[in-house]
């Protein structure tokens, strides 16, 4: 090619990480921080309680039917939420706004049941240590459900103003990042908690 | 960064205060009610140590309870309510210059970061004052004031976490081309480490202060709410070795000084990297909490603890030991005889260094089990030692950054002043407090001679001293306020009157090209080669 008819290099676009994303994945680390010392808090608790040969639970108190429904809606959540977040990177987004809607639903439900169980469960708050922990833990998980239930509603307001931009799509990611955050705490709380007792 | 600030154009004057979402203007914010708060904390810090001249009985406060009160409020005030806030600050104003972004991510977060955090500190202040706060050894709080303390605290760091995200995402996102996370300014990758470790810990104090808030409210407390309790599961990060993480852009701030001063590079960008990331996981204190004691071994008496408190020291040797080397190397272009003095926040940086590395000792010799300081006054002399540091260091930051985010000069020989008294004061309080520890003072001293733990060693005159350096310390705090007052009806600043490395001295940082972690003299060095 002749001197002059060069074209000039063709600047690759600066590639850092999307800000939302980013954000996100600090407030989340942020939230996992929060329930991990409360987790770590209660088993700490936990195994002196028991190493003293005192009682953790009463007896028969915690039923494992309301942990598990509860657990059945988390998958469920998230399962939706897998598939909100596969239609926002392939842009289908009927799918997408239907699974949001859908794991809002189950998130609704899920503080729902939480509310109800609390109310059922019969146990007073300061019964001793390990009901002061499962108010604390599972209220806080439900405080997280909650302010994810709204993330949604806030990206599905915005889905149905029609601002469906790549943003929009960032939103989607991050807030499904958020959710996977929030069914895993719950499974933790499950297992340790409601199974383990 | 794709955000842009709110519109405010036709606003009234209080709208736009507290509509702007300018990283500059916050920062400001940040800035200017921190150094109230600190002056509130300091002057908590010398009425206890005026309480503490008299041991023989409560002579400022009404009661035990009352001492220790004024006692925490000064401990969370100038970590939480001072000292963090005002790294916070200078961070929101230089990290995004630094990195060459336009805006800080998101701005309307950032700005509602701080109204959160400043209303949270006046809810905490006010808890403090109306016989609450975390908690008192007797229980003789308001159970209602304690409440409510914990709810301030809440929101406090909930604002911190809020701002930290904010201006950790700009760091990360908002570099410019060429500006990889190795090369980026000092201060801004302490401020990602620091802030890193903040978003790791200040949680964990969130879920203390939650189960605390929970256990207290309406009903006999069952463990965590009891009045007697909250201030021992709290009080991990108020000491060793969290304290490093809150005082880590210290490090930084001195790290960015010194080679622009005396116009040298570092002998190694990548080992100081390094070195402060450790300092970093050092700094990690959330385990040393009284719940995760196993019976029989408190924490602090565990290896991880003494590991920790001596790696640190380590760390901070060899922080130090870089930052000389570069003075060293850089001697010949300091002094009359260069026709070039050593500028006020170098002077300043170097020895919040050095004021570093004393807590980083005093924290590794607390650690020593035979010296049993572990619950002497040698825990505070740490914190005041470490935040002491801090506060000398974001005062030669102010200095250094002052005229670019004021864009007006001050008096450099106030500024050199006022950080001179601070410094004394600050190893006063520490050196006093340490040799009281070894004496066998309490860190709490309560009001009586009994209480403090040292009826029979004669600690009367070091608590003096400590009372002169917190006196100090105060006038040190007020002289640097007063320079910042001063500042705003200043005359206009050059843009750069340091010859800066890096790229906030830039007037146009997308115009320069980053090809190493110094380009403004990268540049300055080809145009010299060039010529």
């Amino acid at each position: 090619m002749a001197a002059g008819t060069e074209f000039a290099p063709v600047e690759a676009p600066l590639a850092r990480p999307r800000t939302l994303l980013v954000g996100t994945a600090f407030a989340t680390g942020a939230a996992i921080m929060f329930f991990g010392a409360l987790f770590s808090l209660y088993f700490s608790v936990r195994n002196d309680t028991l190493a003293w040969g005192a009682e953790w639970f009463p007896e028969g108190a915690i039923e494992l039917k309301p942990g598990g429904s509860l657990m059945s809606t988390f998958a469920m959540a998230g399962v939706t939420m897998a598939w909100a977040h596969y239609a926002s990177i392939h842009e289908y987004r009927i799918h997408g706004y239907l699974a949001l809607g859908l794991t809002a639903l189950l998130g609704i439900a899920a503080i729902n049941q939480t509310v109800f169980y609390f109310n059922d469960i019969g146990l007073p708050i300061d019964h001793n240590v390990a009901t002061t922990l499962l108010y604390v833990i599972v209220g806080a998980h439900m405080v997280m459900t909650g302010i994810a239930v709204l993330w949604m509603g806030l990206v599905l307001l915005r889905a149905f103003g029609g601002q469906a931009t790549g943003r929009h799509q960032d939103l989607v990611i991050s807030v499904s990042i958020f959710w996977y955050v929030v069914v895993a705490v719950y499974s933790v709380i499950w297992l340790f908690i409601y199974v383990a007792k | 960064m794709t955000d842009t600030p709110l519109e405010t154009d036709g606003a009234t004057a209080l709208e736009r205060v507290v509509t702007s979402t300018d990283a500059n203007t916050l920062g400001r914010y940040w800035l200017g009610a921190g150094s109230l708060t600190l002056l509130a904390s300091l002057v908590a810090g010398v009425l206890v140590a005026l309480e503490r001249l008299d041991l023989g009985g409560a002579q400022v406060f009404g009661s035990a309870d009352e001492v220790f009160q004024f006692w925490s409020a000064h401990r969370v005030g100038f970590v939480l309510l001072a000292i963090v806030p005002i790294l916070v600050g200078l961070g929101t104003a230089v990290a995004p210059l630094q990195v060459g972004s336009d805006s800080i991510a998101f701005p309307r977060m950032a700005a509602f970061s701080f109204w959160t955090w400043l209303i949270g500190a006046g809810t905490t202040v006010t808890g403090f004052l109306i016989d609450g706060g975390l908690g008192a050894p007797d229980a003789g709080g308001q159970r209602q004031a304690v409440a409510l303390t914990l709810v301030g605290l809440l929101m406090v760091i909930g604002g911190l976490l809020g701002a930290t995200i904010s201006l950790l995402t700009t760091i990360v996102c908002g570099r410019v081309a060429g500006l990889t996370l190795g090369r980026i300014p000092l201060f801004s990758w302490t401020l990602l480490v620091a802030g890193t470790f903040w978003l790791l810990t200040l949680p964990v104090l969130a879920a203390n202060a939650v189960l605390a808030y929970v256990d207290l409210r309406g009903r006999t407390a069952v463990r965590f709410g009891a009045e007697d309790a909250i201030w021992e599961q709290l009080s991990w990060a108020f000491s060793h070795p969290q304290v490093y993480a809150f005082a880590l852009p210290l490090v930084g701030i001195a790290f960015d000084i010194v080679p622009v001063s005396v116009r040298s590079r570092l002998a190694s960008h990548n080992v100081v990297l390094v070195l402060t990331t450790m300092l970093g996981v050092v700094g990690f204190g959330a385990y040393a909490q009284s719940f995760f004691d196993t019976p029989g071994t408190p924490v602090m008496n565990e290896a991880i603890y003494v590991v920790d408190a001596f790696a640190a020291a380590l760390v901070a040797l060899a922080l130090f030991g870089g930052l000389a080397d570069t003075l060293r190397r850089g001697a010949a272009n300091l002094g009359p005889g260069a026709g070039n003095r050593p500028p006020a926040p170098m002077v300043l940086s170097v020895l919040a260094m050095l004021l570093l590395l004393a807590a980083a000792i005093v924290g590794a010799l607390r650690a020593v089990d035979p010296f049993d300081l572990l619950a002497t006054s040698a825990t505070g002399a740490q914190m005041t030692l470490t935040m002491g540091a801090a506060f000398v260091g974001a005062m030669a930051g102010t200095l250094w950054w002052g005229d670019r985010i004021v864009g007006r000069s001050t008096s450099q020989g106030l500024g050199l002043l006022a950080g001179l008294v601070a410094v004394v004061g600050v190893l006063l309080v520490g050196v006093a407090d340490l040799l009281s520890g070894f004496m066998g003072q309490n860190d709490f001293t309560g009001a009586s001679v009994v209480a403090a733990g040292s009826p029979d060693s004669g600690v009367d005159s070091l608590n003096l001293v400590a009372l002169t350096g917190s006196v100090l310390l105060l006038v040190g705090a007020l002289g640097w306020f007063a320079n910042g007052i001063r500042r705003l009806t200043g005359a206009a600043a050059p843009s750069d009157p340091w010859g800066g490395h890096t790229l906030e001295w830039a007037a146009d940082p997308s115009s320069v090209e980053v090809t190493s972690e110094r380009p403004l003299l990268d540049a300055l060095e080809g145009s010299g080669a060039a010529s």
